[in-house]
C-alpha cells in the first residue's frame, strides 16, 4: 500500500485547484482520475468565463484547463489518469482500478491489463464532479438522442459534429452554450425546447443563440422521438402548468440528433461510501454531503469541492478546491493558521463575488422581476431568448451619441466585469458591485478599438455608429463563426430575434490575438436600424 | 454517404490535432479513422448511428453520454464484447462490429 499526504478524487477543475495549493505547501499529493486526459470538463469549454479577472474571466475554458494542468506539473503534483477509484473508507483508505501500460508486442489487443491498488491518504479530497440528468419520452433512447456533454465531447475534444440538424431540449446554461457550441461547429440547430415557462440559463447566452435565428419554445417538450433505427424527426408540444401536454400544439422537426440538457447530478456515492453525512434535500442538484466552507465533511479528513458538493459552475469549483487544498495543509500542519487564513480568506471573498447576482445559489428557481437598479427584466428574454426593441432602451448600458459608442445589452446582474478592464478610455463602467449593469460613461471617447466587444463572454456589446453618413449607420458584432464574412460581403442585418430587418453590407472585419478568436465584423444598415440589427448573413 | 461529420477548421479551436490515418473494419466494411481517438468518434463521422441491439427487446442503441458512462455505446472490438467505444481509442486494424445482445452475431428476427 501507497501512502500519500493527500488523495484527490478527480482531476477537474476543483481537483487539480485543490491539488496545485495543498502541492505549493509541500504536499506530496496524487489525484486519480478515471479519464485517459486530466481537466474534466474544462476542455470542452469553449466560450470565455464570466466573472472577474481573479476568476479568469474572458478567458475560454480550454486555456483555463492548460493554465492548471501547467500549475500543477510546476507544484510537483502526481496525476494518475485511466484510474478509476472504486472504493473509499472511512480511515481514508482508497481503492483504485488502473489500466497498466500495455507491454512491448501487444499491440492490437484492445482488453488493457487492469490491477487494483490500494491508497492511503493523510487527507482525502473528493472533487468527482457530477454526471448529466435525463428525461425519458417516446423513443428516447433511440440512437441519435444524447447529452448535450456528448454533444460537446464529439465535436469539441474529437472534431466531429454529433449530426447535422439538431434539437436542443433544456435552456439552462448548458443547453444555450452547447446550442451556441453546434451552431459554431456548423450544425444547424432547428429549435430550443423547455419545458419550464422561462429561460433558466443567462439571458446573454440566450440571445446569442436567438439572434442566429434559433427559435425557442418555452413551455414545450419533447412528445416522441421518430425513426425506427436511429432519429430522423421529433414532435414537441406545449405544456400547461402542470407539465401536462395541450392537445393540438405539436410541432414536427426533422432532425437527425436530440440533444438533452436538463440538468446535472452530483456524483456523491464515494462520500456515502466513506460514511460522510449526506444532505438528500435536493437543493444542491442530488445528494451532497454536508460540508462546512472549507469542503470538510463529518469525516475528519475527507473533504469534497465542485460539483460534487452541489452543482456550479467550474469557476466556483476552481475557488472551492483552493480553499480546500489551503486548509487540508493547515490541517496536516504543512501551513500555519496565520497563513492558511490569509489565502483561505482572499479565496472567499473571490468565491462570494461569483455567488452574487440573479442566477446566485440561493435565488435558484425564482423569478427576479426587478434588476439591482430597479429596471423591470425584459419578459421577452425569458420567454424568448431575446430582448425586444421596445426594452432594450431602458437599460443603462443602451445610449445613444454622436459618432462611434457602446451599447451594451447586458440586462441581468450577473457577476461579470471585464468590459469595465477592457476599455483603454474608461468609457464603461460598473463599479465594484461587481453584478451591477455597466454603465456608458457621458463623457468618454470611444476610439472604436473593439475591446469591449471581443472582452464580453456574453457577447452583448456592439459598436453602434447611428450617424455614418447620410441615412446610414454602422454597427459593429461579435462574430465567432466560419466562414467568416469578407468586406464588401452584401447581405442582411438579422435583428434580436434572428429575422431580417434591412439589407447590410460588410464594411470592416477584424481579428486580432487580442480578441481570441472573437471576430469583429462591421456592417453597414440603414440609419433607422442602428439599434436594430445585431447579426448578419450573407445573401 | 454525403459529406463527413468532420469539422474541418473551427472558429475557436482551429485545426484539431489528430494522429495518423488508420484502417479499421466495422461490420467486415473497410473504413478509417485516427489513431488516438475514440472508435465512436471515428464511426460518428462516418455516420454509424446504431452501436449495438438490447439482448432483451432488440432495440437499438448508439452514443449517448460518450464519457464512458452509460454503455449505450459498447459493441464487440477484436472479438471482445461490451467494449466501450467512447472511451477505448482507434488503433491499426482493428476489428469492430454491431453488438446483438453481447454477441456480434445478429439475432435471428434481425434485419441484416
Amino acid at each position: 500500500m501507497k501512502r500519500y499526504d493527500l488523495i484527490i478524487i478527480g482531476a477537474g477543475p476543483s481537483g487539480l485547484s485543490a491539488a496545485i495549493e495543498a502541492a505549493k505547501r509541500g504536499m506530496k499529493v496524487i489525484v486519480f482520475d478515471e479519464n485517459a486526459r486530466p481537466g474534466g470538463q474544462l476542455f470542452k469549454q469553449i466560450h470565455k468565463f464570466f466573472g472577474s479577472k481573479e476568476h479568469k474571466a474572458k478567458i475560454r475554458g480550454f486555456v483555463i484547463g492548460r493554465q492548471l494542468l501547467g500549475e500543477a506539473e510546476k507544484a510537483g503534483v502526481e496525476v494518475r489518469l485511466s484510474a478509476t477509484v472504486i472504493g473509499l473508507y472511512p480511515d481514508k483508505e482508497v481503492v483504485v482500478r488502473e489500466i497498466l501500460e500495455p507491454e512491448e508486442g501487444t499491440a492490437g489487443e484492445t482488453s488493457a491489463k487492469e490491477a487494483v491498488f490500494h491508497y492511503k491518504g493523510d487527507a482525502i479530497i473528493v472533487a468527482t464532479g457530477a454526471s448529466e440528468n435525463m428525461v425519458t419520452f417516446d423513443g428516447w433512447t433511440l440512437p441519435g438522442v444524447m447529452g448535450a456533454g456528448a454533444a460537446q465531447t464529439l465535436m469539441n475534444l474529437h472534431g466531429v459534429r454529433p449530426g447535422r440538424k439538431v434539437l436542443m431540449l433544456g435552456s439552462g446554461n448548458v443547453g444555450l452554450v452547447v446550442s451556441f457550441q453546434l451552431l459554431q461547429a456548423g450544425c444547424e440547430v432547428v429549435a430550443l425546447v423547455d419545458a419550464a415557462p422561462r429561460i433558466g440559463g443567462y439571458g446573454v447566452h440566450a440571445a446569442k443563440v436567438a439572434r442566429t435565428g434559433v427559435p425557442f419554445y418555452l413551455s414545450h417538450t419533447i412528445k416522441k422521438a421518430e425513426g425506427t433505427d436511429h432519429v430522423t424527426g421529433v414532435t414537441i408540444a406545449q405544456v400547461d402548468s402542470r407539465f401536462q401536454f395541450i392537445e393540438g400544439t405539436e410541432k414536427h422537426f426533422d432532425v437527425d440528433t436530440i440533444c438533452v440538457a436538463v440538468g446535472l447530478s452530483p456524483m456523491s456515492q464515494l462520500l456515502k461510501m466513506a460514511g460522510c453525512e449526506m444532505d438528500n434535500s435536493g437543493k444542491g442538484g442530488g445528494q451532497i454531503p454536508v460540508v462546512d466552507e472549507s469542503g470538510a465533511t463529518s469525516v475528519p479528513g475527507i473533504y469534497a469541492v465542485g460539483d460534487v458538493a452541489g452543482i456550479e459552475e467550474a469557476s466556483s469549483a476552481m475557488i472551492e478546491g483552493r480553499m480546500a487544498g489551503i486548509r487540508v495543509a493547515e490541517y496536516l500542519g504543512f501551513d500555519d493558521k496565520a497563513g492558511a487564513d490569509t489565502a483561505f480568506d482572499q479565496n472567499e471573498k473571490a468565491l462570494e463575488g461569483l455567488r452574487q447576482g440573479m442566477f446566485a445559489p440561493g435565488n435558484r428557481g425564482k423569478k427576479i422581476e426587478k434588476t439591482e437598479e430597479g429596471i423591470p427584466v425584459s419578459e421577452n428574454l425569458l420567454t424568448h431568448g431575446f430582448v425586444a426593441d421596445d426594452e432594450i432602451e431602458r437599460y443603462p448600458g443602451v445610449t445613444h451619441k454622436a459618432g462611434v459608442h457602446p451599447v451594451m445589452e447586458c440586462t441581468q446582474n450577473i457577476p461579470c466585469n471585464p468590459c469595465q478592464d477592457a476599455c483603454p478610455k474608461h468609457c464603461i463602467s460598473i463599479g465594484s458591485n461587481i453584478t451591477s449593469l455597466p454603465v456608458v460613461l457621458k463623457d468618454s471617447a470611444c476610439i472604436d478599438c473593439g475591446m469591449c466587444v471581443s472582452s464580453c463572454p456574453g457577447q452583448a456589446i456592439f459598436l453602434v455608429n447611428e450617424d455614418a453618413g447620410p441615412g446610414k449607420a454602422t454597427v459593429t458584432l461579435p462574430y465567432e463563426f466560419l466562414p467568416l464574412p469578407e468586406e464588401g460581403d452584401e447581405g442582411y442585418g438579422l435583428g434580436r430575434d434572428g429575422s431580417r430587418v434591412c439589407d447590410a453590407k460588410v464594411v470592416r472585419v477584424r481579428s486580432s490575438g487580442a480578441f481570441d478568436h472573437t471576430a469583429l465584423v462591421t456592417i453597414e444598415v440603414p440609419a433607422e436600424y442602428a439599434m436594430k440589427a445585431r447579426f448578419f448573413v450573407k445573401a | 454517404m454525403d459529406e463527413s461529420l468532420r469539422i474541418k477548421t473551427h472558429p475557436i479551436l482551429g485545426d484539431y490535432t489528430k494522429g495518423k490515418l488508420v484502417h479499421f473494419t466495422y461490420d467486415g466494411r473497410d473504413m478509417t479513422g485516427y489513431e488516438g481517438e475514440p472508435i465512436a468518434a471515428a464511426l460518428k463521422a462516418a455516420g454509424v448511428m446504431v452501436h449495438r441491439y438490447t439482448a432483451k427487446r432488440h432495440t437499438p442503441r448508439g452514443i449517448f453520454c460518450a464519457i464512458g458512462r452509460c454503455t449505450d455505446c459498447v459493441m464487440v472490438v477484436d472479438g471482445e464484447p461490451n467494449v466501450r467505444t467512447c472511451m477505448t481509442m482507434l488503433k491499426e486494424g482493428m476489428k469492430v462490429e454491431t453488438q446483438y445482445g453481447v454477441s456480434s452475431k445478429p439475432f435471428a428476427d434481425e434485419k441484416q
